[in-house]
C-alpha cells in the first residue's frame, strides 16, 4: 500500500466539497432546522451576579398571548450532570436551585408558539434578588484560587540560582482581555422527543459529547439520543461544550411534550457559549550574555466562574518551546462571579506566548541582538521534559522561509528609527506552536457494488474544511476519484469522533480514516486472494494496492481487479470496515508528539502622533506536518491571523466593574477586526510529513492565531520604542 | 408580544397633528436607530408612524446654500454633486459613518435624530440610567465608559452624540427646517440640541409633534477647504473615538477663515468656537493650529475610562488642520 513518503507535503487545494451548498444557502445550520408541530423558546436571565432570587414571578409571561410554559427552578424537573471530558467537568446543570453565580445566567425559559411570543413574554418574566457582592476583579484577594488545575505545571532545574546567576534578566507582567469567540452562526438547539427517544439539531463540535451528556441529564441510554450537527456557522472553540441552554432546550421539549426551538441572540452569545478568560502573567527571563537562555520563571491567574472548569494552562508552553535548562511554569485560576470561560481558538497558547515571545523580543533588544536569531540560538529539537526527540519540527525552516518572504534582514534594528509620513514602521515577529493534542478516534468506510465509497464519523466541520480533506483522504486511501467518495459528518449515531477542537480533529479523524480504509482495502484483498477466479490469488497482503478504483498488484495495475467485480462475484452489496486512531505513545515510537510551528513576520503602522495602529503586512510560514488540502489549510491559517490581528489590537469583552454585566455584547460594540483592517496575508506551507502518525498531519486549526499578538506588539516596539504588555493594543496606551 | 400600531403616512401636516394626538406615538424613516432601540426593548412607541412617503426626498441647490431633505439617505447626500464640489468635510463625515447598507437607509433627519450608543442605554436590564429613566443615576460613570462624551457631561449622563455628519453639520452653521402643528420653524443647529449636563432625557429642542423636513447647509466660499478626521481603533464600522471637521479659508498664509466641529467628544456635536477664535486671522502654521487645539477640551469632565480623549481629541484636531491647509510646518 502507499506510504506517506510518496505523497507530497503539500497536497492538492481542491475546492471544498459543501461549497455550492453553502453559497447557495442550502447547507442546514442549525437554526435551519424545523420540525413539525415545534414550539420556540426564549431565555430569562440574571440581572445580577451574585446572590439569590427570592422570588420569581411568571404570572404575566404565562398569561402573555401564546405562551405554552414557563420553567423556572421552582418547578423545572432536577436532572443528571454531564460527563467529565478533557476539557473537565460539565458545565452546571440549569436551574438548579436559587443561586445566582453570574450576570447573564439562565434563570428561566419561556416556550410559546412563535419566537416572537416567547421572546416577549421572556420580558415579562420578574425576579426579585437578595444580591450579594460579586467577585469580578481578576486580582481581588478574597477570590479563591485553583493551584495547578490541570496537574500541568513544570519545574526543572534551579531557576533561582540561574536568575541570580544571569547575565541579563527580562521581567514583565502581561494582561490579556477577555475575549468572546463570537461565531458568526448564533448557537441553536432544536430537541423532539418521541417517547423516550431524544432527537437534537444543536451547534455543537463535539456530537458525540452532547449525546453523552443529554443521556446522562435525563437518565436515558446513550442509544436512544441522536445528535445532528451537518454544518456549524463557526465555532472558535464556543460549540466543545454542552451548554445549559442545550439542556434547557430538551428539558422544556420533554415537559411540554412539544419539539422545541431555540436561538439565542447575539447578546446571550457573550453569557451562554463560553469565552476566552482575562488573565495576568508574570514572567522572567534570564539569559547569558551571547543569548543563550538560562531560566524562564512563567505564572499565570486567570479568571474562572464560580461552578466551573476551564482548560486554560497559561504557561504550559512556555516549558518546552525553547532550549532553557531552568524553567518553572505556574498557572492558576481565580473563581469569579463570571459567565462560564472556555477554550477560544489556540486556548493558554495564545495568551502563555505573547508573554514569552513579547519577553524575548525585550531580551533581544537588551541584548542588542536580532530577535529572529535570539530564537534560532535557542531552538530546541528535542522535547526538553523528556529529552525525546520532536516527531516533526520544521521551526528553523519556518524562521529561514519566512524571514526571507519578509524581508526580515531589511529591517532597521533601533527602535522608532523607521517611517514614512505620519506613520511609525515597526517590523515585529514571533515564533509559535500549538502543542499536539488528540484523543481516540473512529471511522468507518463503505464500497458499494458501484464502486463508489461511503466513509463516515460523528466529527464536525465547522468550517475547517472536514468534509472536504477526509473526503480527499478516503479517495486517496481507496484509490478512487474524489467524486466517486462521499464522506459524511455530523451524527452521533456515526462512530465516534474526537471534538473538532485543540488543532486534533484532523490528525486523529485521518488516522481513523486511514486505518478503516486499509482495513476495507483488506478485507477486499483478502476476498480476491483466495479466489481462484482473481487475479490476485495467493498475493500477499503486502503486495496489493489500490488505484483507480481496482485492487491490483503493487506496481502491476493490469494484474488486479475492480470492487466491484470482487463484490459482484461473491454476491455482496457492499463492504464496511471500521478504524479507530489513539494518540501515539511516545515510549513506543521513541518521539514527542509534536504539534503546529510557525514563525510570524509582522510590519505595522503607527501614526505618531495619534496612535492609530493598523497591521501592513504579516507573513507566516509554517509547519503543520502534511497539508491535505493547500487552500482549507491557508483558510485556517488566514483565519487564525485575522483572529490574532483581533485579539492583539480589537478584541476586549468588557464586563462592568460594578455589576458584572457584559457591557459590549453587541457587533457594535465589541471589535472585531473586519475586511478593512486585513492586509494581504502570505502563507507559506514548509517541513515535512510528521513522524508521529500514519498520515503524516498535524494540524492547523491554531498555530494561525498564536504568535500575532506578540509579533503585532513587538512590532509596535519597533516602530514607537513603546512596549505594551496589555492586549489589545488600543489608542489608548499608545498617546 | 409586543403589539404597536404601524400607520403610513404620506402627508407632513397629518403626521404632525397625528404625534400631536398621540403623546407616545413615534415616527420611523430608514429605522436604523429606531427599530433596533424598538428591539432591545429601549423604546416601546405603541404608535409607529412611517414618514418614508412624506415628500421630503430631494436635495436642491439654491444659490449658496444647499437643501437636503429630511428623508434623503446618507448615501444620497454623499453623491450629491454639490456636496463633492463644495462639502468634502460633509461627503468625508458621511462615508465614513455606517456601513453602505446602513447609508442606504439611514435619513439625514434620523441621523440627526440618532440616539446615543451607549450600552448602558440601550440595555433595559441596567436600571440607572437618567436619559432613559431620569433620576435613576447614571452606570456608565461608574462602570466600563470608553465610547463616552466628555464635553456637555457630568456625573448625571456622559452620553455621547455619535453622529459624523452632525459634527461636519454644526461647523458649517447648518440650519434645521421644523414642520409643527403651527407651522414652520427654523434652528441653527448649533442652537439644535441640549447637553447632557443640562438635561439627559432631552437632547434637542424639536418638540413631540415636530418634524424636521430639511436641513439647510450654507455652502462655504468657494476658496474654503475642508475635511473631516475620523479616529477609530478599527479601519471601518465603528463610531469615533475623536473626530474633527474643518473648514479653512486661508490666504497668503493667514487664515481668514475657520469653522471647527469636533465629534466622539460631546453629548452633542461639538463646535469649537475658541479654536476658531485662535485660527481666525493667525498664521497657517503649525504652531498656530497647537494653540487652537489646546484653546479646546478645556471644560472636560472625565471618567478614567474617557481621559484619553482629551489629548487625542486636540492632535486629531491638529492633524486635520494639517491637512485640510495643506501646512504640516
Amino acid at each position: 500500500m502507499s506510504t506517506v513518503e510518496s505523497r507530497p507535503l503539500v497536497g492538492a487545494g481542491v475546492n471544498r466539497v459543501d461549497g455550492p451548498r453553502k453559497v447557495t444557502g442550502t447547507a442546514p445550520y442549525p437554526m435551519d432546522f424545523s420540525v413539525p408541530g415545534q414550539a420556540y423558546g426564549a431565555l430569562v436571565q440574571s440581572t445580577v451576579s451574585a446572590g439569590r432570587i427570592i422570588r420569581m414571578d411568571t404570572e404575566e409571561a404565562e398569561r402573555s398571548p401564546g405562551v405554552i410554559s414557563v420553567l423556572t427552578h421552582e418547578n423545572a424537573p432536577q436532572v443528571g450532570t454531564g460527563p467529565t471530558t478533557v476539557l473537565g467537568e460539565a458545565p452546571p446543570a440549569p436551574l438548579r436551585n436559587d443561586r445566582v453565580m453570574h450576570h447573564g445566567q439562565h434563570i428561566a425559559f419561556v416556550v410559546a408558539e412563535t419566537p416572537e411570543q416567547a421572546a416577549a413574554a421572556a420580558r415579562l418574566v420578574h425576579a426579585e434578588y437578595e444580591a450579594a457582592e460579586p467577585l469580578l476583579d481578576l486580582q481581588d484577594p478574597r477570590a479563591q484560587h485553583l493551584v495547578d488545575p490541570w496537574k500541568m505545571d513544570h519545574s526543572r532545574g534551579d531557576v533561582s540560582a540561574a536568575l541570580e546567576a544571569a547575565d541579563v534578566i527580562v521581567r514583565g507582567t502581561y494582561f490579556t482581555a477577555d475575549n468572546t469567540n463570537n461565531p458568526l452562526g448564533l448557537f441553536a438547539t432544536l430537541a423532539a422527543w418521541e417517547e423516550d427517544t431524544l432527537t437534537v439539531h444543536d451547534t455543537s463540535q463535539w456530537p458525540s459529547m452532547v449525546r453523552t451528556t443529554l443521556a446522562m441529564v435525563f437518565g436515558i441510554p446513550e442509544s436512544s439520543v441522536r445528535v445532528l450537527v451537518p454544518y456549524v456557522g463557526g465555532g472558535f472553540g464556543a460549540g466543545l461544550r454542552a451548554w445549559p441552554h442545550v439542556i434547557l432546550t430538551a428539558m422544556a421539549a420533554r415537559t411540554t411534550k412539544r419539539p422545541v426551538k431555540l436561538v439565542l441572540t447575539r447578546p446571550q452569545m457573550f453569557t451562554s457559549v463560553g469565552h476566552r478568560p482575562s488573565g495576568v502573567q508574570w514572567l522572567s527571563v534570564g539569559a547569558s550574555r551571547d543569548g543563550g537562555l538560562v531560566a524562564l520563571d512563567h505564572r499565570s491567574l486567570s479568571s474562572l466562574s464560580m461552578e466551573d472548569n476551564d482548560y486554560e494552562p497559561f504557561s504550559h508552553g512556555t516549558a518546552f518551546a525553547y532550549q532553557c535548562p531552568n524553567v518553572i511554569t505556574r498557572d492558576q485560576q481565580a473563581k469569579l462571579n463570571i459567565a462560564v470561560p472556555t477554550s477560544m481558538r489556540a486556548p493558554a497558547e495564545a495568551q502563555g506566548s505573547f508573554a514569552l515571545e513579547s519577553a524575548l523580543d525585550e531580551l533581544a533588544y537588551t541584548l542588542r541582538m536580532d530577535p529572529l536569531e535570539l530564537r534560532i540560538r535557542n531552538h530546541t529539537e528535542v522535547d526538553p521534559r523528556n529529552g525525546l526527540p520532536w516527531s516533526g519540527k520544521a521551526l528553523l525552516e519556518c524562521y529561514e522561509v519566512g524571514a526571507r518572504r519578509f524581508g526580515w534582514a531589511d529591517r532597521s534594528p533601533e527602535p522608532r528609527s523607521m517611517r514614512d509620513g505620519n506613520w511609525l514602521v515597526g517590523y515585529g515577529m514571533a515564533s509559535a506552536m500549538f502543542p499536539y493534542f488528540a484523543t481516540p478516534c473512529m471511522a468507518e468506510a463503505t464500497v458499494n457494488r458501484d464502486g463508489s465509497a461511503f466513509v463516515r464519523s460523528a466529527a464536525t466541520d465547522i468550517g475547517t474544511g472536514t468534509y472536504t480533506v477526509m473526503a480527499q483522504l478516503s479517495a486517496e486511501e481507496l484509490g478512487l476519484p474524489l467524486d466517486k467518495v462521499r464522506f459524511d459528518l455530523g451524527d452521533s449515531d456515526m462512530p465516534d469522533s474526537m471534538m473538532a477542537g485543540g488543532s486534533g480533529l484532523t490528525g486523529a479523524l485521518g488516522n481513523a480514516v486511514h486505518d478503516a480504509c486499509r482495513r476495507l482495502v483488506g478485507l477486499f484483498a483478502d476476498l480476491a486472494r483466495g479466489d481462484a477466479d482473481s487475479p490476485l490469488l495467493g498475493a500477499s497482503p503486502e503486495d496489493v494496492e489500490v488505484s483507480g478504483g481496482r485492487v491490483h498488484l503493487a506496481g502491476r495495475p493490469d494484474r488486479g481487479e475492480s470492487y466491484a467485480d470482487i463484490l459482484a462475484r461473491h454476491g455482496l452489496a457492499q463492504l464496511t470496515a471500521t478504524g479507530s486512531s489513539r494518540p501515539p505513545d511516545p515510549a513506543e515510537i521513541g518521539m514527542s508528539p509534536a504539534g503546529a510551528y510557525g514563525a510570524k513576520f509582522v510590519e505595522v503602522r503607527v501614526d505618531a502622533d495619534l496612535g492609530i495602529v493598523r497591521v501592513a503586512r504579516v507573513v507566516s510560514a509554517i509547519d503543520g506536518g502534511r497539508i491535505l488540502n493547500e487552500k482549507t489549510a491557508r483558510s485556517q491559517i488566514i483565519g487564525g491571523t485575522v483572529g490574532g490581528i483581533g485579539m492583539a489590537l480589537f478584541e476586549d469583552t468588557v464586563t462592568d466593574p460594578r455589576t458584572g454585566r457584559i457591557a459590549n455584547g453587541t457587533f457594535g460594540d465589541y471589535l472585531v477586526a473586519v475586511n478593512a483592517d486585513i492586509p494581504e496575508l502570505d502563507v507559506i506551507f514548509v517541513g515535512e510529513p510528521d513522524r508521529g502518525t500514519p498520515t503524516g498531519t498535524k494540524g492547523v486549526g491554531e498555530v494561525g492565531l498564536v504568535g500575532i499578538a506578540p509579533a503585532i506588539a513587538n512590532a509596535v516596539y519597533h516602530a514607537t520604542g513603546k512596549r505594551i504588555r496589555d492586549l489589545p493594543i488600543t489608542i489608548d496606551n499608545l498617546l | 408580544m409586543r403589539t404597536f400600531e404601524y400607520v403610513r403616512a404620506t402627508d407632513t401636516q397629518e403626521v404632525v397633528r397625528m404625534l400631536a394626538e398621540d403623546p407616545s406615538a413615534s415616527c420611523l424613516a430608514g429605522g436604523t436607530t429606531q427599530l433596533d432601540l424598538m428591539k432591545d426593548g429601549v423604546l416601546e412607541p405603541p404608535t409607529l408612524i412611517d414618514i418614508t412617503r412624506l415628500p421630503l426626498h430631494g436635495i436642491e441647490r439654491r444659490g449658496e446654500s444647499l437643501h437636503v431633505g429630511a428623508l434623503a439617505t446618507m448615501e444620497e447626500l454623499a453623491a450629491d454633486s454639490t456636496v463633492a464640489e463644495r462639502l468634502p468635510v460633509v461627503r468625508e463625515a458621511l462615508l465614513l459613518g455606517a456601513s453602505v447598507q446602513l447609508r442606504n437607509m439611514a435619513t439625514i433627519g434620523g441621523n440627526l435624530l440618532q440616539r446615543t450608543r451607549c450600552r448602558y442605554f440601550r440595555d433595559p436590564a441596567v436600571l440607572e440610567c437618567n436619559k432613559r429613566a431620569p433620576g435613576t443615576g447614571c452606570a456608565a460613570v461608574q462602570g466600563a465608559a470608553r465610547m463616552h462624551a466628555v464635553l456637555g457631561v457630568n456625573e448625571n449622563c456622559i452620553a455621547l452624540h455619535a453622529s459624523d455628519l452632525a459634527v461636519a453639520l454644526v461647523a458649517l452653521d447648518a440650519v434645521v427646517h421644523i414642520q409643527g402643528l403651527s407651522g414652520r420653524r427654523t434652528v441653527p443647529l448649533t442652537e439644535f440640541y441640549v447637553t447632557a449636563d443640562e438635561s439627559p432625557e432631552r437632547e434637542n429642542v424639536l418638540e413631540h409633534a415636530e418634524l424636521i423636513t430639511e436641513v439647510e447647509i450654507p455652502l462655504p466660499p468657494p476658496s474654503a477647504r475642508s475635511g473631516y478626521l475620523k479616529v477609530r481603533d478599527r479601519v471601518s464600522y465603528e463610531f469615533a473615538l475623536t473626530s474633527a471637521a474643518v473648514v479653512l479659508v486661508v490666504e497668503d498664509g493667514t487664515i481668514r477663515q475657520a469653522r471647527v466641529g469636533l465629534g466622539g467628544v460631546g453629548s452633542k456635536p461639538w463646535r469649537a468656537y475658541e479654536a476658531e477664535h485662535v485660527l481666525t486671522g493667525a498664521p497657517a502654521t503649525s504652531a498656530t493650529f497647537q494653540d487652537a487645539s489646546e484653546a479646546t477640551m478645556r471644560d472636560a469632565w472625565t471618567v478614567p475610562g474617557t481621559a484619553f480623549k482629551v489629548p487625542l481629541a486636540r492632535r486629531t484636531l491638529v492633524r486635520e488642520l494639517q491637512t485640510v491647509s495643506g501646512v504640516t510646518a
